[in-house]
């Protein structure tokens, strides 16, 4: 418990950063919306302009432009990649920064196993990354009721946002499982911005063309907006898949971890 | 049951020599020297210890446990690492309070009391602290829970000459009330004071093993002489003698072995000047060391 609290409070300043961003992000975009809303069609023919690619890496639907639930998908776009950045760095960070703030040597002499040690700072990580969606997801509550958006279906609108925190539960599990095969990681950031980028190339490149099995090793494309406005659910095998990726990169991180030698200095 | 016990431990970096077969058990209550230069293997010897890194082969246990898979154990251990390094922007009293949490006992006097003698500001951040001051968080950090096992890397760096007083008045301190020491050093004159035994490392290698008294009083002399004429080169090519300096008609060497031996050589030499004292233990390190080496 002593570890969980430490590493919530060492982790406070950047969540809040993170969290303000996202707000900051959404609010910016949605404040274009009643602008949009009121001359769609001009929006529209500047939207079908940009190729179908791009079309697609936003999330935008031309026949769905006019409505909210159509309009929020490229806010949302932006969302879900800062938030695997933001989850990714963390990911990577948690446990090798003890190595590479060379804290090793205090925290791994205590009487803890180093799997009580992963996870204490596991469950601090998921702690931060559920408390950033949820003051998010208020704070984007919040937004909606100052912006005038008409009227839309919360439920549906829930349903997208939710697939942000698996997002994120994708790339901290990645990020953990890649720290722990360094002896020292100082390149978080390229890393974190290598790889979220990669994904989301795969994504913008490849699209839906390459066929289910394809969309499997392509994290941004688990959560298609667009079946989640036409079926009004997640897709179930997708979201078996986020479980997978979850538990075996955790499974990976702690194997490694605690069978790791921490050299000195 | 042993403080300390190490069994044909040995830990290989790929090709790269770590430390080779070291046997070293340490008695409760000892204070035990473990000295080699730099990059001997002490280090290394003190991570396979408390489970930082896993030995190739061989084993180490703590209170006869090994401490990666009873890291309860560790709760009677205090570990001052040669070069320490805390979070950056916690408070020295909150990380020494973190520190004190791992182990379940009400450590604010001693931490209060430890802060006193070395004269170490609490309130400070970490990362405001002078090298010396946070080798003083160090140390309060290893003594805070009264260890029963404390294990110093090369301790007294960074500290000034009177902080590394306290800090051996400490140590004593500690150990009169039954706390074992486990110290390294490369800095001989510290160990000579402290230890009852000491064992040297070399090269991974443990050379030499042994009580400090015996060490001390093993007739190893120091024998410098000044002669009237010249000195033959062979008069001192005896067993026993090592570290053999000559220049014009003054020589001074090492000597082990029977004193009747070398007073009767030096009998036959017409001298102008004599002098016959204890090496100090880095001598006799040297010697060792030249010899092996």
């Amino acid at each position: 418990m002593n570890m969980y609290v430490h590493e919530l409070r060492s982790l406070r300043k950047s969540s809040f950063i993170w969290a303000f961003a996202l707000v900051a992000l959404a609010a910016l975009y949605l404040s274009l919306y009643p602008g949009v809303a009121k001359d769609v069609t001009a929006f529209k023919e500047l939207i079908s302009g940009y190729p179908p690619t791009v079309r697609a890496l936003l999330g935008i639907n031309l026949e769905r432009l006019s409505t909210l639930l159509g309009f929020y998908p490229m806010v949302f776009s932006f969302i879900v990649l800062c938030g695997a950045v933001q989850s990714m760095q963390l990911g990577l960070s948690i446990l090798s920064k003890e190595m590479s703030e060379r804290t090793a040597d205090f925290l791994l002499v205590k009487p803890v196993s180093r799997s009580a040690i992963v996870t204490s700072k596991v469950f601090a990580a998921l702690t931060m990354i559920l408390l950033i969606d949820i003051v998010f997801f208020a704070a984007l509550i919040g937004l909606l009721q100052v912006i005038d958006v008409g009227a839309f279906d919360r439920q549906l609108f829930f349903l997208i946002n939710v697939t942000l925190v698996f997002i994120q539960l994708i790339f901290f599990a990645l990020g953990l499982a890649i720290s722990v095969f360094f002896r020292k990681l100082k390149a978080v950031l390229p890393i974190t911005l290598g790889v979220v980028i990669g994904f989301y190339m795969l994504f913008a490149l490849f699209g839906k063309d390459r066929g289910e099995l394809f969309r499997f090793f392509s994290p941004f494309q688990y959560f298609d907006v667009g079946y989640i406005l036409d079926h009004g659910t997640l897709e179930w095998p997708y979201l078996l898949a986020t479980a997978v990726v979850f538990l075996v990169c955790l499974v990976i991180s702690y194997l490694v971890f605690t069978r790791k030698d921490i050299d000195a200095i | 049951m042993y403080a300390i016990e190490l069994k044909n431990l040995t830990k290989q970096y790929g090709a790269e020599r770590g430390i080779i077969d070291v046997n070293i058990a340490i008695e409760q209550g000892e204070i035990f020297g473990f000295i080699g230069p730099n990059g001997a293997g002490k280090s290394t010897t003190i991570r396979t210890l408390l489970g930082l890194i896993k030995p190739t082969s061989g084993s180490a246990t703590i209170f006869g446990k090994n401490s990666v898979q009873h890291p309860e154990v560790r709760k009677e251990v205090g570990y001052l690492p040669s070069e320490v390094f805390y979070y950056d922007n916690m408070r020295v009293v909150d990380l020494l309070k973190y520190s004190a949490s791992f182990y379940k006992k009400d450590c604010n006097k001693r931490i209060q009391e430890l802060a006193k003698v070395l004269d170490l500001d609490l309130k400070k951040k970490i990362n405001d602290l002078s090298f010396g001051n946070k080798k003083k968080v160090g140390i309060v950090q290893g003594l805070l829970h009264e260890p029963k096992l404390i294990i110093l890397d090369e301790p007294t760096s960074g500290l000034d000459p009177l902080m590394q007083q306290r800090f051996f008045e400490l140590i004593e301190a500690e150990n009169k009330k039954g706390a074992t020491v486990f110290f390294s050093s490369h800095i001989l004159s510290e160990v000579q004071r402290l230890c009852d035994r000491v064992a040297f490392i070399k090269k991974g290698k443990i050379i030499q093993l042994e009580r400090m008294s015996v060490l001390k009083e093993h007739s190893y002399k120091r024998v410098v002489i000044e002669t009237k004429t010249d000195v033959d080169k062979d008069v001192f090519a005896l067993d026993g003698v090592s570290d053999l300096k000559q220049a014009g008609n003054s020589v001074s060497f090492i000597y082990k072995g029977n004193i009747n031996v070398i007073t009767e050589k030096l009998a036959q030499l017409e001298l102008i000047n004599l002098s016959v004292e204890d090496p100090d233990l880095e001598e006799i390190f040297l010697h060792y060391y030249e010899k092996e080496g």
